[in-house]
């Protein structure tokens, strides 16, 4: 192993450029040893994360939301529609999905390679290399045959926003743009087996007519006009 | 958006945050609110346009870290190794069978403050090192070495089951 410890660890944490994130990735492919070492931090990382990631879905206790709306003049509708939403997913658990990208994604495929579909920003699960790219530029109404992602619906939300479910192959789920980032806001796991699997096109379906606003999805030249405005929501 | 409105958005995030350095839920949310009023109290010192987040995470952190001290002169500060002998208290068999599990909780309350924060920081809110150096007031050589130091103390505690 040509890297030294602090190298991987930065590695797996994303703190490396570009080019030397390559050389050890390539490496990586020749090399058990760093393959494994990348693999024990990555579980590391998931494990964490599968750990403390139901903690930010529990409802905010109401002591701390009164003291934000103490004054009566907050609008606190924000954090009641969250409420509402996070209800009516309730068997939604996020903790097994970011451990089930964590470990089942990342490490079952391919240990030392970035999770290319999905990436944690600050604790929150992004879209990233290819999913991002079909999701910023893929048009629901004109997609290759062959495409990898396929995607489903695009719709406007009721916060805003405009989201698009999709269909990666190992991952379906909802991405919504914020703050110029496709957030992934669902993605489904059997209660059942415990194991991750992917939703079904039809509960994607129902969560998506679920979360659009009553105009209903975006038809063929709405999703374009979307797209090429770079899927920036018009504020209310 | 409203300042108090994109507090009550950070709630989530802030009370997990909370909760990888206090010891119980309880505590994790006095220290959430705390934090909170301390936000809305300083509110001026917040520079719009700057992260609002870092800035609450900042205050979160100070908050817990003063508290550490205080406990400490006041003489009811535990020494790391011995902390969760002493949480465990009317059921220590059942705290050791959860580090023997590689229980999280357990593991984390091993790590001294400075890399359980670090930790936190880095590994489960997903922060750059630049970005938690900043939060911390510390250089990033700091941050990275701290983060290396608790990294292996959790791979060890939690060894195949991480």
């Amino acid at each position: 192993m040509t890297f030294d410890p602090a190298t991987v660890a930065a590695f797996v944490d994303g703190e490396l450029d570009g080019p030397t994130a390559r050389r050890i990735e390539r490496e990586a492919e020749a090399d058990p040893a760093l393959a494994a070492e990348i693999a024990r931090h990555r579980a590391l990382r998931g494990r964490l994360a599968a750990h403390y990631a139901p903690i930010a879905e529990e409802p905010v206790p109401e002591r701390l939301r009164t003291l934000l709306a103490a004054d009566g003049k907050i609008d606190t509708s924000l954090a009641a529609r969250r409420e509402a939403k996070r209800s009516q997913f309730a068997a939604i658990h996020w903790g097994a999905i970011a451990a089930s990208l964590a470990l089942g994604l990342t490490i079952g495929l391919k240990p030392w390679a970035p999770a290319a579909d999905i990436a944690s920003e600050q604790g929150r699960l992004i879209a990233s290399g290819a999913l991002a790219k079909a999701l910023d530029s893929q048009l629901a109404s004109n997609q290759p045959q062959n495409a990898r992602v396929r995607i489903g619906l695009s719709f406007r939300d009721r916060e805003g926003r405009y989201c698009r479910s999709f269909d990666s192959g190992a991952l379906a789920g909802i991405g919504c743009r914020d703050d110029g980032r496709w957030q992934l806001e669902r993605t489904a796991r059997s209660e059942a087996g415990g194991a991750y699997r992917q939703a079904s096109s039809g509960e994607l379906a129902a969560t998506a007519a679920a979360m659009m606003t009553a105009d209903g999805p975006l038809d063929a030249d709405a999703e374009r006009a979307a797209r090429d405005a770079g899927w920036r929501a018009p504020r209310p | 958006m409203r300042f108090e409105e994109e507090l009550v958005e950070l709630l989530p995030r802030l009370r997990r945050f909370a909760r990888g350095l206090a010891r119980d839920a309880g505590s994790a949310d006095d220290l959430c609110q705390a934090a909170v009023e301390r936000a809305l109290k300083s509110q001026g010192q917040w520079q719009r346009g700057t992260k609002l987040d870092s800035w609450m995470y900042r205050i979160t952190r100070n908050l817990w870290i003063d508290e550490r001290r205080a406990a400490g002169r006041r003489g009811a500060h535990v020494p790391i190794d011995d902390a969760v002998v002493q949480i465990a208290g009317d059921g220590a068999a059942e705290v050791e069978a959860g580090a023997m599990r590689g229980d999280v909780d357990s593991a984390m309350a091993r790590l001294p403050d400075e890399q359980r924060e670090v930790v936190m920081l880095v590994l489960v809110e997903g922060y750059a090192y630049r970005e938690a150096a900043e939060i911390l007031g510390v250089p990033i050589g700091t941050v990275t070495s701290r983060l290396a130091r608790g990294r292996e103390t959790l791979m060890h505690l939690l060894g195949e089951a991480a």
